[in-house]
């Protein structure tokens, strides 16, 4: 039997929430330093500026803060889900697959279809989850990215790009 | 009692074959959301708006507050059966609830739960329909400076107040805040942070955002952490119902419950955790046999789940009245309004008031069809737990896709989107509660065009905030809602 391993020290600083902190604070000066291209606007007592400058400057306070509570030992507890396990070790191909799977659909999906560009990101979603049958997976995919596309341009009207599918729905 | 003659109207509106059939969608929708991981009712409004915008108003809140409600019952089933509760109000529900479930009681936990969401949503509702007139007639007067610091106090309460960490909470406003930035400003017809991209100039819709951060945020999330083996779902057998003695150990914390879960949710307290936690602690002092909460007393998944129910009529409270969301779906409901060219807030009882009577008519039938759908089709519902987790979240990320693509017909939105979600991805993992960045995203435009027309009235003279009595008053609550519970904590860690 394998003992999950000891908590980690209060003491040491966690270098991913060092650069969640740090990255937070570079937002907000990178949205304090966009502040100066809003013009200041006409006839108006408190122009377009204003509020954004409020906004930016207060990210990166905050933003601040957070580093210098990082630097003194905090950090984050991941949220648990209704289908997470914490103890398990963390997989983070998985959201990578989802995410390339996304980025492809979402490519094709003007030229190849709809019913391809959502079929490809359903596969991929469901290979990253762990499933296998590549036969089912395929045809699971393709009827639900099928009656999803028929369901929106017939039931509601929408239109979506048809691509490889044109005339033949 | 004009309240009464207008609900009488709001049923007239309500019961309309149309109508009903919109109602019975909704609770449907709502239940099965409820019950499925990784799908709430707010993204599932979120979702549907793009759909809805050729309905009339009126079907569509109809079908959203059957939504709304309906969630809330669909989730005790799971926090029941599978002891995974999907959001913090549920902990309880899934402590006790899932106990009384391993040792054969899990028929009673869920008939428990049911009726007593029935009775406290129906009694928050008949609360909500007399104090909503009220408060809306007193809302009428407030100076768009006091609207400010209204405003003000519900993002320091959700955020900071009432959460793990203030810190968080409050960067997770911001980060809501300067996104809602994003675009042309209404008032100077100027742009703002939209990077030269002529898509960023219409402004980042929130529907993409909310998807974004919940959906596509989720499934990345338990993708990365996904609990492996098969799911603990127990098996029932039969519909939901309890015995004679369950009824008696019932009534008496469904009540306790609704009269702790109300006041909670129409206040901007950040939701439906604390009144949950306050039931259970009551109705475990309370009760003849204590040594039985933990292991399954029928008190502690009666109590919490009225309190969770009575909390969520209370949040239509501000909405309704003050165009205030105090939850992540209320923030959906309101931004639901705007797409209709409707402004939530005391007008809206005078101009709309047959849409708001409709929608509040339509809480009282969604409750009964609630209470008609849990009962006998609890296994039906539970059998929805047993969907293969890799088919449900791919068909989650397929919805999302078509719900914000159809927005523009656009790629770049799914590029948001993405973004979004690493951001969603992100914030589960670095402990960011994702509640204060909706609410910004939402109200933060209003905040700013408050803030501006005060200062506009004022001559530009900042005075206004604190020399404008009921103004000074809220600021005064601002200010303590940010520090009392700091001073707390800090006297806490020195005692002990």
């Amino acid at each position: 039997m394998t003992h999950p391993p000891p908590p980690p020290t209060r003491r040491g600083i966690s270098v991913p929430d060092l650069l969640v902190a740090l990255a937070l604070t570079a937002l907000g000066l990178a949205l304090l330093l966009g502040t100066r291209q809003i013009p200041f606007g006409i006839n108006a007592v408190v122009g377009p500026r204003v509020f954004p400058v409020i906004v930016s400057s207060g990210l990166t306070a905050l933003g601040v803060l957070l580093t210098v509570s990082v630097l003194r030992g905090g950090r984050a507890e991941p949220a648990a889900e209704e289908d997470t396990d914490l103890e398990a070790p963390v997989n983070l191909a998985a959201p990578g697959i989802i995410l390339g799977g996304f980025a492809l659909g979402a490519a094709v999906l003007t030229t190849a279809g709809f019913v391809v560009g959502t079929a490809i990101m359903y596969f991929s979603v469901a290979w990253a989850f762990g499933e296998r049958r590549v036969g089912l997976m395929t045809g699971v995919a393709l009827t639900v990215a099928l009656v999803t596309y028929v369901a929106f341009t017939r039931g509601l009207g929408l239109s979506l790009p048809p691509g490889v599918l044109k005339g033949v729905l | 009692m004009e309240a009464l003659t207008s609900l009488l109207a709001g049923f007239e509106t309500a019961l309309t074959p149309i109508n009903l059939l919109w109602a019975l969608i909704g609770v449907t929708l709502g239940t099965l959301v409820g019950v499925l991981p990784g799908i709430g009712p707010a993204l599932t409004v979120a979702l549907l708006l793009p759909v809805t915008a050729k309905l009339p108003p009126v079907s569509a809140f109809i079908m959203f507050a059957g939504i709304y409600y309906g969630g809330m019952f669909g989730g005790s089933t799971t926090s029941i059966l599978l002891n995974t509760p999907g959001e913090s109000a549920s902990i309880i529900t899934a402590l006790e609830g899932n106990k009384m479930a391993r040792k054969g009681r899990a028929a009673a936990a869920l008939a428990t739960a049911a009726i007593g969401s029935f009775i406290a949503g129906t009694i928050g509702t008949l609360l909500l329909t007399f104090a909503a007139p009220a408060i809306a007639e007193i809302a009428v007067q407030i100076t768009p400076s006091a609207k400010f610091a209204l405003i003000m106090l519900a993002f320091v309460t959700i955020s900071a107040t009432f959460g793990g960490s203030p810190l968080r909470g409050l960067l997770s406003l911001f980060l809501g805040l300067g996104i809602g930035l994003v675009g042309t400003d209404l008032q100077s017809g100027q742009a703002r942070f939209a990077l030269g991209r002529p898509e960023l100039l219409d402004g980042i819709d929130f529907i993409t955002v909310v998807i974004g951060l919940f959906a596509i945020g989720e499934t990345l999330y338990v993708a990365s952490r996904l609990r492996k083996g098969k799911s603990d779902v127990i098996k029932l057998e039969g519909g939901a119902t309890m015995s004679k003695q369950d009824w008696r150990r019932s009534w008496g914390p469904w009540l306790r419950g609704t009269a702790l879960g109300f006041p909670f949710g129409a206040i901007p307290a950040g939701g439906a955790e604390i009144p949950t936690f306050l039931s259970y602690t009551l109705e475990k002092r309370l009760s003849k046999h204590p040594e039985e909460f933990g292991q399954g007393a029928i008190e502690g998944v009666a109590g919490p789940e009225a309190a969770n129910n009575a909390s969520a009529a209370g949040v239509l409270v501000p909405l309704l009245t003050l165009g205030l969301p105090t939850s992540a779906t209320a923030a959906i409901l309101l931004a639901a309004f705007q797409q209709y060219g409707l402004q939530p807030g005391p007008l809206l009882f005078l101009t709309n008031g047959d849409l708001v009577w409709g929608l509040i008519a339509s809480l009282y039938i969604g409750n009964v069809m609630l209470l008609a759908l849990n009962l006998p089709l609890a296994p039906v519902w539970a059998r929805l737990l047993l969907i293969p987790r890799p088919f449900l979240y791919a068909g989650i990320l397929v919805f999302s896709t078509v719900g914000v693509y159809s927005l523009n017909n656009s790629v770049f939105d799914l590029g948001l989107l993405a973004l979004f979600g690493v951001i969603g991805y992100g914030m589960r993992r670095f402990d960011f509660p994702v509640t204060p960045a909706i609410i910004g995203v939402v109200l933060g435009p209003t905040a700013e065009s408050q803030f501006r027309t005060a200062l506009q009235q004022s001559n530009g003279d900042p005075s206004i905030f604190v020399r404008q009595p009921l103004t000074a008053f809220l600021m005064l609550c601002v200010l303590a809602a940010l520090t009392v519970p700091q001073i707390l904590k800090w006297r806490a860690r020195r005692a002990a």
